[in-house]
């Protein structure tokens, strides 16, 4: 089967305010259809946090000290997937079709934004 | 020589500037639109009413040059005949032949018919054969779009699609907002269209990572940007796997009406001009290595650039000599273009 990667014409939709505190310990930051899901600060995690997202498609999100990455996803495009595992500040993983945003926030050095 | 600064010892003096300076709340903002997602960040002014009219101003460009929202201007030129315009979109049209002038066709919005006919951006991608493409080639080519004034008409069966520079447009008219709504520094990210504002706390840049192709989650170096445009392409970003296992990226070329079948993993061009920059990074990715270097020779003065090569090069403009740093002894040898 094919993997294929979706492009859905998606209204523009306000998801969230908040500010960045790059002092912060490095703090995951999970929202779903623009709704804030979870606030995970991973030096916080004593094990491994899975979180499942269910919308149109259903996601697991794996919540580690080290990082945090989109184990598995039934979305069409599983760019989630392809992303992989974030451990810095200002990386994201992106799964456009469900309107999932996981971004990595605080701990210091981390780049202001990403590019590509 | 060059100087090598460490990526690490960059980053730690980064984080002493910011620490040493004045703490500034970096307000976020976040929308979907334009089938991407788009992060804003502001301090100091009227964060809240930047956000509201950067909004705003996104909804509006979507609205006129989305090719599916009904009612676009791009919608009503595919559809056929002679159609009436807005002064924005007429300018806009004609900034795109411009560029597919300059880019010798590695840059051009009326390959949109094979665009389509592949599919790679949709939930229905397939693999066409050279019959396939053939057939839609003759529809390629800036002959095909005719423009008098705000009057527009494509020959029979064209299409045209905004994609690769509406974002670039977009960000360019959100970086006007800044000074509007009196913020000191801030950025907007449009789906890797970026645009740095100020300072991030009076003194050090923005700290923008370019993403290592290979491993998306990973940094293949660091560039410090102040009010500068950056814009990234790459065909690692979106693909589809055929059953046969053979990968085929989203980007286009003009010319073969494939997939490009480019020796770079991505290139990233900065420039004054983020309509351009986001034209540029996918004709130069086209292009290839050696047709990007070239080009660039020819237009030094137009914009820098980073090249990110299938062998495992980051190959940079000596504009970025003093703001570019890459991990020590990472997955990429690191040179300056001359």
């Amino acid at each position: 089967m094919a993997a294929l990667v979706l492009a859905l014409a998606i209204g523009s939709a306000v998801l969230f305010y908040g500010n960045l505190d790059k002092n912060q310990p490095l703090t995951a930051v999970i929202t779903h259809h623009g709704e804030l899901v979870d606030t995970v600060v991973l030096p916080h995690l004593k094990e491994e946090k899975l979180l499942q997202i269910d919308g149109e498609y259903h996601l697991t999100v794996s919540l580690r000290r080290d990082g945090v990455q989109i184990t598995q996803s039934d979305c069409p495009g599983q760019d989630c997937l392809h992303t992989g595992t974030i451990h810095r500040s200002g990386q994201s993983i992106i799964c456009l079709p469900e309107q999932v945003v996981i971004r990595l926030e605080g701990s210091g050095p981390g780049p202001d934004l990403v590019l590509g | 020589m060059k100087r090598r600064i460490s990526f690490l010892l960059l980053l730690g003096l980064v984080l002493s500037l910011t620490a040493c300076g004045h703490r500034h709340d970096v307000q976020t903002h976040q929308i979907f639109a334009m089938d991407t997602v788009m992060d804003f960040a502001a301090y100091g002014g009227d964060t809240q009413g930047f956000f509201t009219a950067a909004t705003q101003e996104i909804n509006r460009l979507e609205a006129l040059l989305s090719r599916t929202r009904e009612g676009s201007d791009i919608a009503h030129i595919n559809a056929g005949g002679t159609v009436s315009v807005s002064v924005e979109t007429a300018a806009l049209l004609q900034e795109a032949l411009d560029y597919a002038q300059v880019t010798g066709g590695s840059f051009d919005m009326t390959v949109a018919p094979l665009v389509n006919a592949w599919g790679i951006h949709t939930e229905t991608p397939r693999v066409l054969t050279q019959a396939d493409i053939d057939a839609l080639l003759p529809l390629v080519g800036s002959e095909h779009v005719h423009i008098d004034g705000t009057t527009v008409q494509l020959d029979p069966d064209c299409a045209i699609d905004l994609g690769g520079i509406a974002k670039g447009y977009a960000s360019m008219r959100v970086a006007q907002l800044f000074e509007v709504y009196q913020i000191e520094g801030g950025w907007v990210s449009l789906g890797g269209n970026v645009y740095t504002y100020g300072t991030k706390d009076g003194k050090a840049p923005w700290l923008v990572s370019i993403r290592d192709p290979q491993s998306p989650a990973g940094t293949a170096a660091m560039v410090g940007l102040s009010h500068k445009f950056a814009v990234t392409s790459g065909g690692y970003q979106r693909y589809f796997t055929a059953e046969d296992g053979t990968v085929y990226q989203h980007i286009i070329d003009p010319a073969t009406g494939a997939p490009a079948r480019s020796d770079l993993l991505s290139v990233t061009i900065i420039s004054d001009n983020g309509t351009m920059a986001d034209a540029y990074s996918t004709a130069l990715y086209v292009m290839g290595a050696q047709g990007a270097a070239d080009f660039w020779r020819s237009h030094r003065d137009a914009f820098d650039m980073v090249l990110i090569t299938s062998d495992g090069k980051v190959l940079y403009t000596p504009g970025l000599e003093t703001s570019l740093t890459w991990e020590e002894g990472g997955s990429y040898k690191a040179s300056i273009l001359t």
